[in-house]
């Protein structure tokens, strides 16, 4: 079991990862940092709760028992703004607002499709992430207890087969 | 009404085996009456045609490389098509009642009947396909899909190991002569550079590798048509169910291998000495196939050899080229379509009724069995060419034809044709005759289903029509042979009553004929020699012991592989750096190492350098596994600071979070793995021979990488122009950092592809997990 200390600063760090994450993947095209870097960010900070908590706090947390759902959901989204252009007669992924042209601002974040891409780029990471290490983890504790059921199934055996002698 | 026949033809056939599964999934007894509409649709749209005329369909496929989906409903592919529909209708309508029975027979549910429809439609779909396909790549992907249709056919009783080991032959021997039409396709474009047939067939070109192209398709439609020396797969086929072979091996898959030649004809002919090598072919099947069935006592046996044989003769025909042959080749597809396809569906009746295989289990039919007795009676007329028959017909112009070209043609063609009339004649009499023989058991016969029976007897009544109305089959023949030939053709034949070439042919044969079929005795001992000289070292045996050995190839490599994780990995890198190093050898200007400048500047990174450097030989030190995996990330984190230091932020963020994440799974691997294993892996001291090899064959993959990064970085990049567009570019895309703009933008479709594949690779890891959940 994790300490107190552990498990206060996993949880305390948990929103600023996030927030990191975010800003990475939002400021990706003035800044360094994507949608990638963005995804296995976040995911490092809720693998940070796995460790502390234990697995079944993925299930817990809001949100992020979908996260490995996510995955699929970013998919379409990123695909959907590579093939929609092909309903309109454009190439394969062209992005709008069209090059040269001027975009909506909001502060440094700019409303372009690349923007949704990454989008995308960030869910299917972090939900490959999430599902990961949740699967993992969850073998582990199957093995453990595998174990664990085994360890004593044989020293049920030895203590029975001592009190028949 | 006004449709584009081509098209409509095509979309329901290939819709056939879509709706018939959908039906299926209703209510299995739906799907036979789908399937027969279905069939009979296609079927109807087909024949219409031979009055509407000719229609086309050309769509752009792939525009970049130039192929297009182009579809012509011609003479010829009317032939072909008007056969795979209407013989594939008859065998629809015979397997809804067979196949139930068969799957009875063999404890198999009801609803696998949809597999057999789903298949055999598809390769219907797939014939309607390939006879109208006028580009190259495009009548490729119908030959494989026939082949892959064949497959799953041949190999419908799965649960047998004959039916299993028969699909895969006909799968390997087809499908690599597929590969062949396949090359020959794209050396033609290479040539002429269009993938589109009447522009290639149009031309003239009679280089080599025109002349090789050629070679590759004949192979590759030889093989189809089951020609010596690779027949071998055709009686090995008959492990199919009957209606399988009725239609994939009389009018369909065989029919195929024909058909390409008829398509590719103005090809073939550029070369006289191809024209012969067709000649001596058709003529050796023509032998060995009727010798081989006139030895084999499986009903279905004898008819493959039979159509070994009678394929023998269209490729014969083809061979002896002309007007006249490409006419008589023709038209004799036709007939032997009409006649084989009956006799092999009163094969497997015959088995329904008596529960006999052999032709030496049963005998004396007729009494029980009139209709059949009559409908087959009449195919097996036509196949032997009996007058009043189309089959009459068929021989007529084929005696014609071999007569014309040379007397000694003429005396080989009759050969072919007595022993066509003497084992058709031992099938037929031997099944519905009267002579019984010594060791027959008496069972009486099953009462058969109509479906069972009128099939063949439409089929044996078609054999008789056509040989009174001979319009339609000759104009057929004459459509056909002009796409051939690419000049208008003239089929023409009737009754003469004298004693012209061909009509004397025609007696001689029935004469010879009927002596070898008496005179059994005096050739029995010779012809059963000659089948077991064709087990012992023919082609069949050939492609036996190379499927063995190749098998005991990849058995050897694979338990290298598989002997421990240094194996695994030493089988990978190994051959890899003996093929790069193959590779740096012949590339001319593989040589070019340059050894640039080291300046102050870059001294942080060559420290980094030194530090991945010994971090990777520390590699190999530690025993246990959790250190190995921390001394791993250590390489990888020190190339992370590398980019730092070389100005690349964003990849060395990439680098450092892939590095934690890595190894933090390495380390979480490390608990699933049972505790044991890896105490005595810690434990173990490695043989010291081992260690040296290992180290040998490190040192070899390595040095090979080093080369490999040396040559391809002594050179300037090709590329940078397009780097600096895409600097250039980037503020243009509304961006500011290069990378992210590359990755979501100028190549996005790449970025696209990769998080595809992780997401099917999350699919795969789940599914792992959660297997071992449930075990």
């Amino acid at each position: 079991m994790t300490t107190v200390l552990t498990r206060l600063i996993a949880r305390a760090l948990l929103l600023p990862t996030f927030l990191i994450a975010l800003a990475i993947m939002l400021k990706g095209y003035a800044d360094t940092g994507d949608g990638f870097s963005a995804g296995v960010i976040a995911s490092l900070g809720v693998l940070m709760q796995c460790v502390a908590f234990g697995p079944e706090e993925l299930d817990t947390l809001p949100l992020v028992k979908f996260a490995p759902a996510g995955t699929f959901v970013g998919l379409m989204l990123a695909l959907s703004i590579v093939f929609i252009p092909a309903l309109f007669g454009a190439e394969l992924l062209t992005h709008w607002p069209a090059a040269g042209d001027s975009a909506t601002h909001f502060g440094t974040l700019e409303f372009i499709t690349p923007v949704i891409f990454d989008i995308g780029v960030f869910l299917v990471v972090f939900g490959f992430c999430i599902g990961v290490i949740g699967a993992i983890a969850r073998a582990q504790q199957r093995v453990l207890r595998d174990r664990a059921r085994y360890d004593n199934a044989v020293a049920e055996r030895v203590a029975s087969r001592e009190a028949g002698r | 009404m006004h449709y584009n026949a081509a098209l409509v033809a095509l979309l329901i056939a290939l819709a056939a085996p879509v709706l018939v599964l959908l039906a299926g999934a209703v209510r299995v007894s739906f799907a036979s009456p789908v399937a027969i509409g279905m069939t009979a649709l296609a079927f109807a749209v087909i024949v219409q045609s031979y009055w509407r005329g000719d229609d086309r369909f050309d769509v752009v496929w792939a525009a970049s490389w130039d192929i297009r989906f182009s579809l012509e409903l011609d003479g010829l592919a009317r032939l072909y098509a008007m056969l795979a529909t209407g013989i594939g209708l008859a065998v629809v309508v015979y397997a809804s009642r067979y196949l139930p029975l068969h799957l009875h027979h063999d404890h198999r549910p009801e609803g696998e009947i949809l597999r057999f429809y789903g298949f055999l439609l598809l390769f219907m779909g797939a014939m309607v396909g390939l006879v109208m396909a006028q580009d190259m790549i495009l009548l490729f992907v119908f030959w494989d899909l026939t082949a892959i249709a064949s497959y799953f056919l041949i190999g419908f009783d799965r649960d047998k190991d004959e039916s299993r080991a028969a699909a895969l032959m006909a799968l390997l021997v087809t499908g690599i002569s597929a590969v062949c039409v396949l090359i020959g396709a794209l050396i033609l474009w290479k040539e002429h550079g269009t993938f589109a047939l009447d522009q290639v067939l149009q031309s003239d070109a009679n280089s080599a590798p025109v002349a090789i192209s050629a070679v590759l398709i004949a192979i590759g439609a030889l093989t189809k048509s089951a020609q010596v020396p690779l027949h071998f797969w055709l009686p090995n086929a008959m492990a199919a169910p009957t209606p399988v072979s009725a239609y994939l091996h009389s009018a369909a898959m065989v029919a195929a291998g024909v058909f390409l030649i008829g398509r590719t004809y103005p090809l073939m002919d550029r070369f006289d000495w191809l024209l012969d090598a067709f000649v001596v072919i058709g003529l050796l099947s023509m032998a060995v196939g009727g010798i081989l069935a006139l030895t084999r006592d499986v009903l279905k046996q004898i008819l493959a050899y039979s159509t070994i044989s009678q394929y023998g003769y269209v490729v014969f025909l083809f061979g002896l080229g002309g007007e006249h042959g490409i006419g008589a080749a023709s038209f004799y597809v036709i007939a032997h379509a009409l006649s084989k396809s009956a006799l092999f569906l009163t094969a497997g009746a015959v088995t329904e009724a008596t529960g006999q295989k052999n032709l030496s289990g049963v005998g004396g039919l007729t009494r029980r069995m009139p209709l059949l007795t009559i409908g087959s009676g009449a195919a097996a007329a036509g196949l032997v060419a009996l007058p009043l028959t189309i089959g009459f017909f068929k021989d007529e112009f084929y005696f014609a034809t071999a007569w014309e070209r040379h007397p000694l043609f003429g005396v080989a063609a009759v050969g072919g044709a007595a022993l066509t009339f003497a084992y058709i004649s031992r099938y037929w009499l031997g099944v519905f005759g009267p002579f019984r023989r010594g060791t027959m058991p008496a069972v009486e016969p099953q009462v058969l289903s109509r479906l069972l029976v009128w099939p063949i007897a439409v089929l044996g009544g078609l054999v008789v029509a056509g040989g009174v109305v001979l319009g339609p089959a000759m104009r057929m023949a004459e459509q056909a042979a002009s796409i051939s030939l690419l000049t208008d053709v003239h089929v023409s034949g009737a009754y003469h009553f004298d004693l012209r070439a061909e009509n004397v042919m025609a007696m001689s044969t029935w004469v010879l004929g009927t002596l070898l079929l008496v005179g059994r005795s005096v050739w029995w001992r010779a012809a059963i020699g000659f089948s077991r000289l064709g087990q012992r070292v023919g082609p069949e045996r050939l492609y036996g012991i190379s499927l063995t050995q190749l098998n005991r190839l990849s058995d050897w490599l694979h338990d290298i592989e598989v002997r421990d994780l240094r194996s695994r990995i030493a089988s990978i890198l190994v051959p890899a750096g003996v093929l790069v190093g193959i590779a740096l050898y012949v590339t001319p200007n593989g040589s070019e190492f340059a050894v640039g400048k080291i300046t102050r500047d870059d001294a942080p990174s060559i420290l980094m350098l030194l530090l991945a450097m010994f971090a990777a030989l520390a590699i190999s030190l530690p025993r246990d596994h959790l250190n190995l995996a921390l001394v791993l990330s250590c390489v990888g984190y020190s190339l992370s600071v590398l980019y730092a230091f070389m100005g690349a932020p964003n990849v060395a963020l990439v680098a450092v979070l892939i590095e934690t994440v890595f190894s933090l799974l390495f380390i979480g691997m490390l608990i699933l793995m049972p505790r044991t294993i890896l105490r005595y892996e810690t434990a173990r001291r490695p043989e010291r021979r081992r260690v040296r090899r290992d180290a040998l064959l490190a040192a070899a993959a390595g040095v090979m990488a080093f080369f490999v990064v040396w040559g391809s970085l002594s050179k300037p990049a090709a590329d940078t122009t397009a780097i600096d567009q895409f600097i250039e570019l980037t503020p243009v895309a509304h961006g500011k950092n290069v990378v992210t703009v590359i990755l979501a933008d100028f190549r996005g479709l790449d970025t696209a592809g990769e998080i595809t594949v992780i997401a099917v690779g999350l699919l795969g890891i789940l599914s792992l997990l959660r297997i071992g959940r449930l075990r």
